[in-house]
């Protein structure tokens, strides 16, 4: 555990040394967010509450998702591939430590930095322009602490995941893009899921995406019972579960049929 | 002595898709792929005892790298049998890679964007080093690579030179019992290959730690190793003592005169005359059929000789000899 703080630490020290395109990337962040703020503002027209969903929660849901784009690599991740093709995965695998939470210790890292430099700074400034839900109760902060950090872990994963698809092709970029694709739709992060119909929100609750990212909206905008709530975890703990053993079992037979590139 | 590495019989195969040129041949790749088998590592047998030097040669796609890789856990042999102190290598993958070292020249272990300090930081951390024991192993390599002035800069501003030195702490922090050396003096000057090797010979004859050296660079293992494993197209090709590969295959040692006048006939019993340049001649002589102090003797009888010099016959000759000639091929 101290071991993945120290990885974790020396991520951060890292990722702090990219100022300018921290400081590009929240711009870009925040300036895509009002337009998606637009868009929805113009769907809701008249109507108060669309979905379950109000004008000012529509709005607060752009914010949510644009803040939540860095932490979680939302745009895409390659960076086990990238090692994987460029040889660099040997030094990895000659310490004494397990791949995954070598990987999870620099992730965790790169995630505090986004989360609090990108994540939040666009929340704040959200909150210059907008009027937006907060939480009101001690209990919804909790379980929203709680639901970030499950979301990370299965965005992890599933991040995780795809990259050692590069252990059996080639080049497994179009399978990442894929992926990553896949997850804007089902996760929540182009629509709020609860604007899709019925049948789909059905299929998308069979994924892990709801997890990453509708999850975290819904329960900062408060929409769920607290019932829910607790359902809406326990979900995105069983999640990480899965994943985090799909992905253990998937490296150990990765790493059997390893070939080191170069020499 | 125990073995710290026995291997036996040792195999790593690979399969390579062949890529047919052309469009026609990338369309028929997508139907029918054909494959072709790469013995890498065929059948190799190795026994390394604790606290030895030894040095692994072979040219480029010999087999070398591949079985360094099997050595430290991170390929799993196709087949035979390997045992690293006291291990199988890629069975107990953490256990394993905790207590050996490894530097491959053409990479560097450490964060490129950090200064090196924090790596080694890391490191403590990563291999659980006590902190007494961490502070006093670093303060000696401190000393003995020269890294004060560069601790503190990113690895990615430091010198090729000044990387090896700072991978090569960072391989020896914990105090391994068995250390891997891949190409360390690749491209460096001369100054800092012989700082490096002064270093390395420290390490294993001060802390006893066995070291397995693959390298190009001859003078390297003729500086540091007495024994040397030659291996060439995935088998090997001679185990032995360096000194013993000079008598089996050094060929001919040379005995260069320089003659205090011109003199028109030079030629002496046991030696062969390859060269004439003036004052100055070039004799060949094969070893054990005649010593050089006999041959001065015959020569000093009959001419004046203002200088002499023999020379031996270079490691890296004799390796050339024995790829290109093939000398050492099996049956």
């Amino acid at each position: 555990m101290s071991l993945l703080w120290e990885v974790a630490k020396l991520a951060m020290q890292r990722q702090l040394t990219y100022r300018a395109a921290t400081l590009a990337g929240l711009l870009t962040n925040f300036f895509f967010g009002l337009l998606r703020a637009a868009v929805l503002v113009a769907l809701f027209g008249t109507s108060q509450e669309v979905a379950g969903l109000t004008i000012q929660g529509a709005i607060t849901y752009t914010g949510l998702t644009q803040a939540v784009i860095a932490y979680l690599s939302f745009f895409g991740w390659f960076e086990v591939m990238d090692s994987v093709y460029s040889g660099e995965i040997a030094s990895a695998l000659l310490k004494p430590m397990s791949y995954f939470s070598f990987w999870l210790g620099q992730d965790l890292g790169r995630a505090l930095v986004n989360f609090t430099l990108r994540g939040l700074t666009i929340m704040g400034l959200y909150a210059l322009v907008f009027d937006l839900t907060v939480p009101t109760h001690f209990s919804q902060w909790l379980a929203l602490l709680a639901t970030l950090i499950l979301s990370w872990l299965v965005s992890f994963s599933w991040r995780f995941l795809v990259n050692l698809s590069a252990f059996w092709t080639p080049n497994a970029r179009g399978i990442g893009r894929f992926a990553f694709g896949l997850t804007w739709v089902l996760s929540g992060f182009l629509m709020p899921l609860r604007f899709f119909p019925e049948w789909f929100i059905k299929l998308c609750n069979l994924t892990p995406f709801p997890s990453m990212i509708n999850t975290v909206v819904e329960i900062y905008l408060g929409v769920l019972e607290s019932h829910e709530v607790i359902q809406a975890l326990l979900v995105q703990g069983l999640w990480v579960v899965i994943l985090v053993v799909a992905a253990h079992l998937i490296l150990r037979a990765g790493t059997h049929r390893l070939v080191i590139q170069g020499g | 002595m125990s073995d710290m590495i026995s291997a036996t019989d040792l195999k790593k195969h690979f399969v390579l898709h062949r890529h047919r040129p052309g469009f026609i041949g990338a369309v028929r790749n997508l139907i029918t792929r054909e494959h072709r088998l790469i013995r890498a590592v065929d059948g190799v047998n190795f026994h390394i005892e604790c606290g030895e030097f030894v040095g692994y040669l072979g040219p480029n796609g010999a087999g070398k790298s591949t079985t360094l890789k099997m050595l430290t856990g991170l390929l799993v042999p196709t087949s035979g049998e390997l045992l690293v102190n006291g291990r199988v290598p890629w069975r107990e993958r953490q256990v394993h890679v905790g207590e050996i070292g490894a530097v491959f020249g053409q990479r560097t272990t450490l964060w490129w964007d950090l200064p090196v300090i924090d790596s080694l930081e890391l490191l403590r951390h990563i291999y659980h080093i006590p902190a007494d024991r961490f502070r006093k192993n670093l303060q000696e390599f401190r000393d003995l690579l020269e890294l004060d002035h560069f601790l503190h800069t990113p690895v990615r501003a430091l010198s090729l030179g000044e990387r090896m030195r700072a991978d090569l702490c960072a391989a020896l922090l914990h105090d391994p019992r068995l250390l891997f050396l891949d190409e360390p003096t690749i491209g460096l000057d001369v100054v800092a290959k012989e700082r490096i090797r002064q270093f390395i010979r420290h390490i294993n004859l001060e802390r006893g730690t066995t070291i397995l050296l693959t390298t190009h660079d001859i003078s390297d293992v003729e500086k540091l190793c007495k024994r040397v494993m030659i291996i060439d197209r995935g088998r090997l090709l001679y185990d032995g003592l360096l000194d013993k590969l000079h008598q089996r295959f050094g060929g001919n040692r040379q005995l260069v005169v320089d003659f205090g006048e011109i003199y028109e006939d030079v030629h002496v019993d046991g030696a062969q005359v390859t060269e004439q340049v003036g004052t100055r001649v070039t004799y060949h002589f094969e070893r054990g059929t005649v010593t050089a102090s006999e041959l001065i003797g015959r020569l000093s009888s009959r001419f004046r000789i203002r200088d002499l010099e023999v020379r031996e016959p270079d490691v890296e000759d004799t390796i050339r000899r024995i790829y290109e000639e093939q000398l050492l091929v099996r049956g």
